[in-house]
């Protein structure tokens, strides 16, 4: 009696946590994949998570299924009185099966993965325009090929200045990092690039539609880490020679015209 | 008076703990080296928690101010060095001390001397970084310690840094200590018969994690010791103007496999319990054991696959891709080989076993979101965002805790002579089980919203229900923490008395009393197989340790 009841209440919970990781997707607020991508290297990306989604879903319901069997059907109350478990030693045959099979199964996804390794993450020189990115504590400046400097000094609110791109324009991104290490990361675009002092990194955007997408810096440094807060927007071109045409008159109203922007770290 | 050479014995579980402080402090006998390693690593899990329910209150709602971002950072930091340094690999490493040199039917270790000097660093090497609290500050820049934001340019506030630099060349040298030790006690110390082809399989994951602490302790000593010439000296070699790169390469070289050190003997200890409760002989033994010598080696060449952001070559980043992955290859063999084990058993679904399932249903997850973070365009998304933490707690929780429970509960009988509670150890499972998938099931989602890891607050409202959910599922944790330790302290004093081999095993150290005598056997059995003590009893030839005369 009291084995049975246990049996269910092993069921209950491996079912309910089963349950919990399938469902994600219905409760609001809590998404099983990234949001919407508005820049195809961001697509990307998403379609090789889904790529991956569909074999671990799989072996996650089959391994999962699998020891709930084992739970439920082989624990001693369940077999006869007296029952002598077959003292098997291995099947050679179902090794090599569990070893291919997998094998096989991470291949392709590192081939699948590769590919768009290949596409999206080279350094590319077909841009038409680029910015520097350059990373201090706490917050991000943004060079323009043009003349054009944005500021984004770090607040937790979040309130910056946006970083503003044309839409459906390649902007090459030239990431520098004049202290410690940050991460530039904004989900809903792509994944993030490491700002690191010493060298150049790069990447690049490609955003699809007009809005304006959130994100922060995704690598611990110092105090302040939390108010390296990251706007990006996208505007339609003429909006964009407009927002360029108020920056670079703003600046040239400015007494001390800034050249070297970026404060010492001291 | 009837002419027997039996002679009465003092019930040993009377005075396994009670014992003069002078010989806890002096001791080399494995067996209370053992106890102390394992003492010390529950009493950092338990600081290491304190620290991670201050940081869950500090995330429960956006913009609190629980404790400031300064004092975040270094519980944050303290939180990762406690648990992975100062609990887990501690704490496998005492209960490896204890059962190794009884399950290959020796009576120490090969250097007992050794032994008690490397564990004697491990305070020192604790104190060490605690100490760094009481000098305006302790480690504040996360577990890793990424440099340059270690270097004194921008840490230069206290000497937190320099004493977790210290504390952990201590700690590696204590590692590497152990690992000799291991090693050559499995070598030259096994008893007669116990050829490699019957070690039990807890014993060759120790083989395994001592060959990986051995190898990668001196990078991670190395990279500690080329920070302190930059803080101390002056050195250029992680500085702004130096390769900060460099350091993150040093550090995973030994962080990676690090993570191994902390699961390979959980797998050991899964691989000795499902035979025992499923009364069916390990599916596959010799497949076991080359996965084991599987994950040692490609756990040596993955290390940059914590570094996909940092911008390298995309046929360097293919390699430490598909290396990583293929991981996921030898992984899935004990996990079939497991599920075959107990595959047409006749499963008794004990405390211990709860665990094994626990684990086996938790990690399973935490293997699959490794393959996510092995992509490397995916990883460029997931990177240090909360999908990492939820994923490394799925390995390290659900894999590495649920593991040390599940051995625990299998040996404390063993250890004490006396039974952990049982109903207690259910309430102790499904608390856990519970909270432990409640804390980090939702936590993946975070990352995926954009939620980074180390920030000390946020202000994006859509992510405050989520951590609410977190931090009070956190709670469940800490209480089923709570009641584990009441049931070790209640059942050392008073629990029922378990007798020389409670659950039926099969290895060595269920042959002998509980808890064993100082030289652990009476008189080694003979050892025909991996499962020798279950050949002596199917052989009728086991003799009860009890009624064994005493050698003359």
């Amino acid at each position: 009696m009291a084995a049975r009841a246990r049996a269910t209440f092993a069921t209950i919970g491996l079912g309910a946590a089963a349950l919990a990781l399938s469902s994600c997707g219905g409760i609001g607020g809590i998404s099983p994949i990234f949001p919407t991508p508005v820049s195809p290297n961001g697509q990307d990306i998403y379609n090789t998570y889904l790529l991956i989604s569909i074999p671990a879903l799989i072996i996650f319901v089959g391994v999962e299924g699998a020891l709930l069997w084992v739970v439920l059907r082989y624990r001693r109350s369940r077999q006869p009185a007296g029952y002598v478990p077959p003292q098997v030693h291995g099947n050679t045959t179902l090794e090599i099966v569990w070893t291919v099979v997998p094998l096989a199964i991470v291949l392709a996804i590192a081939i699948g993965s590769f590919v768009t390794l290949q596409k999206d993450f080279q350094p590319i020189d077909n841009q038409q325009m680029s910015v520097t990115i350059s990373g201090h504590q706490f917050g991000w400046i943004y060079t323009y090929d043009n003349g054009v400097v944005v500021d984004q000094e770090g607040t937790l609110a979040g309130d910056v200045p946006p970083f503003v791109v044309p839409v459906n324009t390649l902007v090459k991104l030239r990431f520098q990092g004049t202290d410690v290490i940050h991460s530039w990361w904004v989900p809903a675009i792509s994944g993030k690039t490491d700002a690191v002092p010493g060298y150049d990194n790069f990447s690049w955007l490609k955003i699809n539609q007009t809005g304006e997408w959130r994100g922060e810096c995704a690598e611990l440094c110092g105090a302040g880490h939390s108010t390296m807060q990251i706007i990006v927007q996208a505007m339609d071109q003429t909006d964009y020679d407009q927002w360029v045409q108020t920056q670079l008159a703003a600046k040239h109203a400015t007494p001390s015209p800034s050249a070297s922007p970026s404060p010492s770290p001291g | 008076m009837a002419a027997t050479t039996v002679l009465p014995r003092p019930k040993a579980y009377d005075d396994t703990f009670f014992k003069p402080i002078s010989i806890w402090l002096t001791t080399t006998d494995h067996k209370l080296i053992g106890i102390m390693y394992m003492v010390t690593g529950i009493l950092s899990f338990v600081v290491g928690g304190l620290f991670a329910l201050v940081i869950r209150l500090q995330l429960s709602q956006p913009n609190a101010k629980v404790v400031d971002a300064e004092t975040y950072n270094q519980l944050i930091s303290a939180h990762g060095v406690t648990m992975i340094f100062f609990f887990v690999t501690i704490f496998l490493t005492g209960i490896a001390n204890y059962m190794v040199p009884i399950m290959i039917g020796a009576r120490d270790m090969a250097f007992p001397r050794v032994n008690l000097l490397g564990f004697w660093l491990v305070p020192v090497s604790i104190i060490l970084y605690y100490s760094g609290f009481f000098t305006g500050g302790a480690l504040d820049a996360g577990w890793t310690g990424y440099a340059p934001l270690t270097e004194k340019a921008y840490q230069s506030h206290s000497l937190g840094v320099d004493f977790w630099a210290l504390s952990l060349i201590v700690w590696a040298i204590s590692g590497i200590m152990a690992s000799t030790n291991f090693l050559t006690t499995i070598v030259a110390l096994r008893a007669p018969g116990m050829k490699l082809t019957r070690l039990p399989l807890f014993v060759w994951a120790q083989i395994s994690t001592s060959i990986l602490l051995l190898v990668v302790g001196a990078p991670l000593a190395a990279a500690m010791i080329l920070l302190e010439f930059d803080r101390q000296f002056g050195t250029q070699f992680f500085t702004t103007q130096g390769r900060p790169v460099l350091y993150q390469h040093l550090f995973w070289f030994f962080g990676h496999p690090e993570v191994y050190i902390m699961i390979l003997p959980g797998f050991g200890m899964i691989s000795e319990i499902i035979p025992v409760f499923a009364r069916k002989p390990i599916f596959g033994y010799i497949s076991m054991v080359m996965a084991l010598f599987g994950i040692v080696f490609l756990s040596m060449t993955v290390w940059a696959h914590h570094m996909f952001t940092v911008g390298m070559n995309t046929y360097v980043e293919f390699f430490f891709m598909i290396m990583t992955m293929l991981i996921a290859v030898p992984t899935g063999i004990k996990f079939f080989n497991w599920i075959a084990t107990a595959w047409w058993g006749s499963i008794e679904f004990t405390v211990p076993m709860k665990f094994v399932f626990g684990f086996m249903a938790t990690f399973l997850i935490g293997g699959l979101t490794g393959i996510y973070l092995a992509s490397v365009p995916v990883d460029t998304q997931l990177h240090q965002s909360y999908y990492v933490v939820a994923h490394l707690h799925y390995v390290l929780f659900g894999g590495s805790v649920f593991t040390i429970f599940a051995g625990l509960y299998y040996w404390f009988p063993k250890i004490t002579g006396r039974m952990l509670n049982r109903k207690l150890g259910e309430w102790n499972f499904w608390t856990l089980f519970i909270g432990f998938n409640g804390t980090f099931l939702i936590m993946h989602t975070l990352g995926l919203e954009g939620m980074p890891r180390r920030i000390a607050t946020y202000a994006n409202p859509a992510w405050a229900t989520t951590n609410t959910i977190i931090t009070v599922s956190s709670f469940l944790i800490a209480f089923s923490v709570l009641l584990f330790l009441i049931n070790v302290v209640r059942s050392w004093y008073g629990g029922e008395i378990a007798g020389n081999d409670p659950w039926g095993g099969n290895t060595l150290e269920w042959a002998t009393t509980s808890p064993p005598p100082p030289y652990n056997f009476e008189r080694v059995p003979a050892v025909r197989s991996f499962m020798p003590l279950r050949d002596l009893k199917d052989s009728g030839e086991f003799v009860d340790p009890e009624a064994m005369p005493l050698p003359a």
